[in-house]
C-alpha cells in the first residue's frame, strides 16, 4: 500500500493485512506524507483527502546479512547505515533504489520495476 | 632512423636510444623503446633507465619523488607515468614519450586488447575514523596520535603506492592504488604530504643531468654513476660533489642536450664562473606539497609537517622555462601579463604555466614569485581541482555507472514482436515493429495499440486543489467537471513552455495530471516546489512508474474495447474507471494520433496480460501495433507539438502557435505577466506548418529564404495519406515567407492540422 496524507495522518493510520498474526506490514516513510507499506492490504488513515494506492510499481529484493555485506554494500553509492533497523534511499550501482535493513542487517532492496533488469545486471547475483 | 628505431616505433624525435644496461646481469630487465635493459631490486623505472647514462624523458631537473613531469613515459601501455614512482618488474614495457610532441594516442585495437586499457578498475569503499595522507615523520605521528584516541586510522602513502588524487565533499578520497581505486570515507582527513624540492628556473634548465638533492642522494644509494657533479645552494648528504658559491646564472650543455657547465654569479660583484660538470644538484629549497589541501575548499581538514609551512619563496626569475610540463618561459609570462592577464588564476590561464602534468608542483612557487615582484604583492596559490596526478580514463570511470534506461512493463512484449527499441525520453521505447508505414495505416483505418506507459502521471489531491492547479495551469481547471478533462500546457515564470499533458478530473478535490514522457520528472519537482511555495494543502503521489499505459487508436478502436468489456467507452475527453478484457483501468479519451484514442492507465503488474488481450481481440481488426516513427508522423499531420522537439528553450504559447491554451482571462497563473509583457511586442520567431512534394527532408534541416537560413525543421513525415511531405519548423525572420525552399526544394508554409483540420475523426 502507498499513503501519501498529512505527517500526522499517517503517524495515526492502522494497517491492515491478511497473512499470519506475527507477521505485521512493513510500513517505511519515504517521506513524512508517504509511507509504503510492504503486506498490508488495507489502512485506515484520518485524512479525507488521503491519497491511498495499492503500490505495484516496485519489486522488493531480500538479501540476508551477509550477502548484503557482499553483494549490495560494494555498490551502495553513499557508506552504508550503521544502525539497525534502517531505512535509506539513494542509488545501488547506478540504480536509485530503497534500503531497509532489519534487526539481524538483512535487508530488502526495494526498486521500481522498470529498473529492475538494469539492477540486476549490475549486481553479482543469479537472475 | 635506424632499423631498430622502426621496429621499435622509436621516432626520430624520441631520446637518445637505450643501451642494454650491465648493472644487474641476471634476468631482471624491462623493456625501454623495445630494448630490454637491466634493473637492480628496488629500482623505480626512472632509476632503471639512468642507469644506462640516458633520462626517462630528455631534459629537466628530475625530483624522482613524483613532484614534477620530466620522468614520463608510457608504461604498458598507458602515457603519462611518473617513471620514478613506478617499481620496475620482470616484462614491464615502457616506451619513452616523443621529445617533440605528445604521445601518440592508443589505437582502437589497443583499446580493445591491450592491458590495462581494456580492464575494468574494481573500486573498493572504506569508511574509516581518520585517513591520512602521507606516510612521512609527521604523517605517522598524526596516525600514531589518532590510534591512541582509539580512532580507526588509515594510512595513505604515495610511496607505498596508495595516491590520493582527489578530495570530494563528503568527504571522500579518491585514491589510487595499484591494482584497483579506493574509495575511502573519512570522518577526519589530515594532510602530512610535506613538501616539494624547488627546481631552477634560468637559462639551460632544459638540459639533461640536473638532480635535485632528494634525486641525487637516490641516485647515488642506488649506485648511478654521476659523473662530475657540483651542487648549487644546499648539497645532499653523502653524495660526492664539488659546492658552487654564488647565484646561479644559467646552464650550459653540449650539442646533445647534456649540461656541460654551470654558470654562477658572485654574490658582491656579480662576476660571472663558469665550472664544468656532468652533472649539478640543484639544493635550492623546498615548497609545501599542499596541492589536496587546496584542492578541499570549504571541506575541513588538518594540514601538518611540512605540507602547512610556508617557506619563503624563490628569487623571481627572470629568463628560462618555469613551466616545464606546458614549456611556458618568462617571457611567456610577460607577454600575458602585458596582454593584460594580471592575476593569477588569468596569468595561468593565458600561458598555460601551472596547467601541466604536475599541476603547478614545480612551477606555481616560481610563478606567484615573479607576480610578487610585478606587483610587489604576492598572490595566494590557486585552488587545486581533481585529480591531482594523471589517471586513466578506466580509473576515472570506475565504479561509474551509466544512466538507467528505464523499461516499460511491456519492454519483453516489444522485443517478442520484432519491435527495435531505442531509448526515448529516459526509457526504452520501440521505434517500429519493422513496418512503420504499416503501423501508421492500422491507426489511421484500422486499430491499432501503442506503448505509453511512459507517460507521467501524477496524482494530486486537497482541499486546496483547484486552486493549486488554477495557479499552476494557463487553462481553467475549476469548470472542469468531475469525468472530463482539458489539455493544458506548464509554463514557467517566463511564460516558457516546460512541458504539456492533461488535467483528469476525477472528484472535486483529486486530480490526475498527465506529463510527457521526458519532462514527468521535472514535472514532478514543479509541481511539489509550487505547493510547498504557495504553502498549499496538496498531496502529491506520483504515478508514472506504478502504472502503465496502453492507447487503443483508430477507427475501430471503439469497437475493439466493447469487445474487451467496455461497453460504453468514453466521449472525447472524458474518463471512467472501468475493467477491460479483466484488467482494472482508468480510461481516458482523447487523441494524438488524429483518430479516436482511448488511453488505458492501468497496474503495470497487469499490463501483459492486457497488452496481449487487446492484440488477440483486436486480430478479426487486422490490428497491429506502432511504435514512436509511426506515433511522430501521425502527430505530424495533426500538427500536434512534442514539447522538447518542437519547442525551444524560450517557446512561448503564441510562437508555437498555442495562444489560444493561456488563458489571460484569468487573474494569475504562472507566467501570466511574462505573457502580458511580451504580448505588446511583435512576434519575430514562429513554428509554422510546412508542406513539400516527395520525401520528407530530415528533421533539422535548415529553411532557406534567398539562400539564407531563416529556421529549421522540427519534424518532418512522409505522409501516406496526404501523399506529400508534412513538416513542422521554425521562422524566425519576419515578415514570414509563403514559401520557402528545404533541402533544395520548395516548400509551402501551410496552416495545421494537415489531416482533418476539423477534428471529426478524433471525436468520432
Amino acid at each position: 500500500m502507498r499513503v501519501v496524507a498529512s505527517p500526522e495522518a499517517i503517524d495515526r493510520a492502522v494497517w491492515h493485512d491478511e497473512g499470519p498474526d506475527e507477521f505485521e506490514p512493513l510500513v517505511v516513510r519515504l517521506a513524512p506524507d508517504d509511507a509504503f507499506a510492504i503486506g498490508a492490504t488495507g489502512v485506515e488513515v484520518d485524512d479525507p483527502h488521503a491519497i491511498v494506492e495499492h503500490e505495484v510499481g516496485y519489486i522488493a529484493l531480500m538479501f540476508p546479512a551477509d550477502e548484503f555485506v557482499d553483494v549490495v554494500v560494494p555498490r551502495l553509492d553513499w557508506p552504508a547505515p550503521i544502525e539497525r533497523p534502517a531505512f535509506a534511499q539513494g542509488a545501488i550501482a547506478g540504480v536509485p533504489a530503497k534500503l531497509y535493513l532489519d534487526s539481524t542487517g538483512a535487508a530488502i532492496v526495494l526498486v521500481l520495476a522498470s529498473y529492475l533488469d538494469d539492477l540486476l545486471a549490475r549486481l553479482p547475483v543469479p537472475s | 632512423m635506424t632499423d631498430d628505431a622502426v621496429e621499435t616505433g622509436a621516432g626520430e624525435d624520441a631520446a637518445p636510444a637505450i643501451e642494454p644496461g650491465e648493472a644487474a646481469p641476471k634476468a631482471r630487465r624491462i623493456v625501454v623503446d623495445g630494448r630490454p635493459i637491466a634493473f637492480a631490486p628496488g629500482d623505480s623505472v626512472a632509476v632503471a633507465i639512468l642507469r644506462t647514462g640516458v633520462t626517462p624523458a630528455g631534459g629537466g631537473t628530475l625530483c624522482l619523488t613524483g613532484d614534477c613531469g620530466n620522468c614520463l613515459a608510457q608504461v604498458n601501455g598507458v602515457a603519462y607515468v611518473r617513471t620514478c614512482q613506478q617499481r620496475a618488474y620482470p616484462g614491464l614495457s615502457v616506451v619513452r614519450h616523443p621529445a617533440d610532441g605528445l604521445p601518440p594516442l592508443p589505437s582502437v585495437s589497443d583499446h580493445v586488447s591491450a592491458w590495462p586499457l581494456g580492464r575494468d578498475v574494481e573500486v573498493l569503499r572504506a569508511a574509516i575514523d581518520v585517513a591520512v595522507i602521507g606516510g612521512g615523520d609527521s604523517g605517522r605521528e598524526a596516525a600514531a596520535t589518532a590510534e591512541r584516541a582509539g580512532q580507526r586510522v588509515l594510512v595513505l602513502d604515495a610511496e607505498g603506492g596508495d595516491e590520493v588524487v582527489g578530495v570530494y565533499p563528503g568527504p571522500l578520497l579518491v585514491v589510487r592504488t595499484p591494482t584497483l581505486m579506493l574509495h575511502v570515507y573519512p570522518e577526519e582527513i589530515v594532510v602530512a604530504t610535506g613538501a616539494a624540492e624547488l627546481h631552477p628556473v634560468v637559462p639551460g634548465n632544459d638540459l639533461e643531468g640536473l638532480l635535485t638533492a632528494r634525486a641525487a642522494s637516490e641516485l647515488h644509494a642506488a649506485g648511478v654513476e654521476l659523473g662530475r657533479t657540483v651542487a648549487i645552494g644546499t648539497p645532499p648528504e653523502g653524495v660526492p660533489c664539488i659546492p658552487v658559491a654564488g647565484q646561479l646564472v644559467r646552464l650550459e650543455g653540449d650539442e646533445r642536450g647534456r649540461v656541460r657547465a654551470v654558470v654562477t654569479a658572485d654574490d658582491w660583484i656579480g662576476a660571472e664562473t663558469s665550472t664544468p660538470c656532468d652533472t649539478v644538484i640543484l639544493g635550492l629549497g623546498w615548497a609545501p606539497r599542499d596541492i589536496l589541501a587546496r584542492m578541499a575548499g570549504e571541506i575541513p581538514l588538518t594540514v601538518v609537517g611540512s605540507a602547512a609551512e610556508s617557506p619563503p619563496l624563490p628569487p623571481p626569475p627572470t629568463a628560462g622555462i618555469v613551466c616545464a610540463c606546458s614549456g611556458t618561459t618568462v617571457d611567456d609570462l610577460q607577454v600575458a601579463w602585458d596582454r593584460g592577464f594580471r592575476e593569477l588564476e588569468l596569468l595561468k590561464r593565458s600561458s598555460l604555466a601551472c596547467l601541466g602534468t604536475c599541476q603547478g608542483a614545480a612551477c606555481l612557487p616560481h610563478v606567484r614569485s615573479w607576480i610578487a615582484a610585478q606587483t610587489g604583492e604576492v598572490p595566494a596559490p590557486f585552488t587545486a581541482r581533481p585529480a591531482s596526478r594523471q589517471i586513466t580514463l578506466a580509473e576515472a570511470a570506475a565504479d561509474v555507472t551509466v544512466d538507467v534506461f528505464r523499461r516499460t512493463p511491456l519492454h519483453d512484449e516489444h522485443l517478442a514482436l520484432g519491435g527495435r527499441l531505442d531509448r526515448f525520453g529516459g526509457w526504452w521505447r520501440p521505434w517500429h515493429y519493422g513496418d512503420a508505414v504499416a503501423e501508421y495505416w492500422a491507426v489511421r483505418e484500422g486499430v491499432s495499440v501503442g506503448d505509453v506507459s511512459t507517460l507521467g502521471k501524477l496524482v494530486v489531491s486537497g482541499p486546496d486543489v483547484v486552486e493549486f492547479l488554477e495557479r499552476l495551469y494557463p487553462c481553467h481547471v475549476a469548470d472542469i467537471k468531475p469525468g472530463r478533462s482539458r489539455y493544458a500546457l506548464l509554463l514557467n515564470e517566463r511564460g516558457h513552455i516546460m512541458d504539456d499533458g492533461m488535467i483528469v478530473r476525477e472528484s472535486e478535490t483529486r486530480f490526475v495530471l498527465t506529463f510527457t514522457s521526458g519532462g514527468a520528472a521535472n514535472a514532478e519537482m514543479w509541481v511539489r516546489d509550487w505547493i510547498d511555495e504557495w504553502d498549499l494543502r496538496v498531496h502529491v503521489l506520483d504515478r508514472t512508474m506504478s502504472l502503465a499505459a496502453i492507447n487503443v487508436t483508430g477507427p475501430l478502436a471503439g469497437k475493439l474495447l466493447q469487445n474487451a468489456g467496455l461497453e460504453a467507452p468514453p466521449r472525447f475527453l472524458a474518463h471512467v474507471h472501468a475493467d477491460v478484457a479483466g484488467v482494472p483501468c482508468h480510461v481516458m479519451r482523447l487523441s494524438f494520433t488524429g483518430e479516436a484514442s482511448w488511453e488505458l492507465h492501468h497496474p503495470v503488474d497487469r499490463s501483459v496480460e492486457l497488452w496481449r488481450a487487446l492484440l488477440s481481440m483486436g486480430e478479426e481488426f487486422g490490428i497491429r501495433p506502432h511504435g514512436l516513427k509511426a506515433l511522430f508522423g501521425l502527430r505530424l499531420e495533426k500538427g500536434h507539438v512534442i514539447v522538447g522537439m518542437d519547442t525551444e528553450l524560450d517557446t512561448t504559447p503564441r510562437r508555437a502557435r498555442m495562444a489560444w491554451a493561456a488563458r489571460m482571462d484569468k487573474s494569475t497563473f504562472i507566467g501570466r505577466s511574462a505573457l502580458a509583457r511580451i504580448a505588446k511586442l511583435a512576434d519575430q520567431r514562429r513554428l509554422h506548418g510546412f508542406t513539400m512534394e516527395g520525401e520528407a527532408p530530415i528533421e533539422g534541416a535548415p529553411i532557406f529564404v534567398d539562400r539564407d537560413i531563416v529556421g529549421h525543421v522540427t519534424g518532418s513525415w512522409t505522409s501516406p495519406v496526404l501523399g506529400k511531405a508534412v513538416m513542422l519548423g521554425w521562422l524566425k525572420r519576419l515578415p514570414y515567407p509563403e514559401r520557402v525552399e528545404i533541402d533544395g526544394r520548395e516548400a509551402i508554409v501551410a496552416p495545421t492540422p494537415f489531416y482533418d483540420p476539423e477534428g471529426e475523426r478524433a471525436r468520432t
